[in-house]
């Protein structure tokens, strides 16, 4: 039985980024194993959050520089994600940043696009319960990307995953690019960025024709020919 | 007037969902002014406040169903994404350098015209005076390591640290502050 005040100081932690070492991690296992099956903990959670962007009004409003708008609508007519998606090929992101799925259940992100592979629906509760089954198999192999995020192999099924509750936003300017790696060949998968920390993707792919994932950090937009330095450090 | 415009901020995200970038444009006239301030706020410095802001509206074009409605207002969820943003960039500024450029208060960024007022909307000058006014019922202790938490992202073990308090102290205080800025904004009008 799970005692909930402990739980509501580490979701408190967690939505205002405080938490480091043994309660951070603590905090990625209630959120993984714990939180998407309990009412009260997401009702709170989701309350949290609400009070950390309602805290945002405090600060007095400041224009941004003038030049924001622009570098965005720049950024956006070169690399809006909608047209990038259609080329996604073989593998094919299903779902991603998973926050809302996470405490949902349902609504999760729902790409639709990419790979010739027809539409999906969205990564729901169910879906995640069956990651964190398929991950506690002893036949799945659980390999370490590092920055917190994890590839899960479940053994007999043509999909990977890549699963973390704390992963570090990219560099200002940059974002996480999936790349699955066979041999001296990488094939690009997609482009995603954490939500409050949060990344959770499906990749329809034969593990059996892909040695590893990869993950690097790249310029927003930037044309995804080779990979460049992994982004992380994996400690496995 | 706030429940209006909580709809018209519905309206433009179902648009943005839809790939209108008009309603992109839109929703950062309304919000940019607002996450930029809390960006600068936390980071302290302005490229890292413009870099917080311009990744979060790119993460919301791309991935405009991370926004549920049910599980809160958009403003709260873009602000939320901008804080945890900008936490992140100071935790990474931390480990690079230290900031040499900090916000000390809540005062306009100083190379800023005074005189470019910032246009909002009435609904968010309502909220921002009983989000204050819930910030200052609280305890003074309480408030302090939320503060240092929120505005200048330090972790529970620093703000432990800094404030030669036990950790479990900062938690409890953490909790207690949330929970009853949870109550005070929910009993809010």
């Amino acid at each position: 039985m799970i005692d909930h005040d402990a739980a509501d100081e580490l979701l408190a932690g967690y939505v205002l980024g405080s938490l480091t070492g043994p309660d951070a991690e603590e905090a990625d296992r209630l959120l993984t194993e714990h939180v998407p099956d309990c009412l009260t903990c997401r009702s709170t959670l989701d309350a949290f959050r609400g009070v950390t962007g309602e805290l945002g009004l405090v600060v007095d409003p400041v224009n941004p520089p003038e030049t924001l708008l622009p570098r965005l609508q720049r950024d956006l007519n070169g690399g809006g994600h909608r047209s990038r998606l259609r080329a996604w090929s073989p593998a094919r992101i299903v779902a991603g940043a998973a926050a809302a799925v996470v405490l949902l259940g349902a609504g999760g992100l729902a790409l639709t696009q990419g790979g010739g592979s027809g539409p999906s629906g969205p990564l729901t509760q169910a879906d995640l319960a069956q990651v964190q089954t398929m991950a506690a198999n002893p036949d799945t192999q659980v390999h370490d990307l590092g920055g917190g995020a994890r590839e899960i192999e479940p053994p007999d099924r043509e999909e990977l995953y890549v699963w973390g509750t704390a992963v570090p936003s990219p560099r200002p300017g940059f974002t996480y690019r999936l790349w699955a790696i066979k041999g001296v060949v990488a094939t690009f998968i997609g482009d995603f960025v954490p939500l409050d920390g949060m990344v959770a993707l499906k990749v329809s792919v034969d593990p059996n024709t892909v040695d590893r994932l990869e993950v690097t950090e790249e310029p927003i937009g930037s044309t995804p020919s080779q990979p460049g330095q992994p982004a992380w450090t994996s400690t496995g | 007037m706030a429940v209006q415009d909580t709809a018209d901020d519905l309206e433009l995200h179902r648009r943005l969902a839809a790939g209108d970038r008009g309603a992109f444009d839109e929703l950062y006239r309304r919000y940019a002014a607002q996450a930029y301030g809390l960006a600068y706020r936390v980071t302290g410095q302005q490229m890292l406040a413009q870099d917080v802001v311009h990744d979060a509206f790119m993460a919301l074009w791309r991935a405009p169903e991370a926004f549920d409605a049910r599980r809160g207002s958009f403003r709260t969820f873009f602000l939320s994404m901008v804080h945890h943003r900008g936490v992140d960039q100071v935790r990474r500024e931390q480990r690079l350098r230290a900031r040499t450029e900090k916000a000390a208060n809540l005062d306009p960024v100083e190379d800023e015209d005074p005189a470019d007022a910032v246009a909002e909307a009435g609904y968010l000058s309502v909220r921002r005076k009983e989000v204050r006014e819930a910030l200052t019922e609280l305890p003074a202790a309480q408030r302090q390591v939320l503060e240092m938490a929120y505005f200048d992202g330090k972790t529970q073990v620093q703000i432990s640290e800094e404030l030669q308090i036990p950790l479990g102290t900062v938690k409890t205080r953490t909790l207690a502050a949330m929970r009853k800025l949870r109550s005070l904004l929910e009993e809010a009008p």
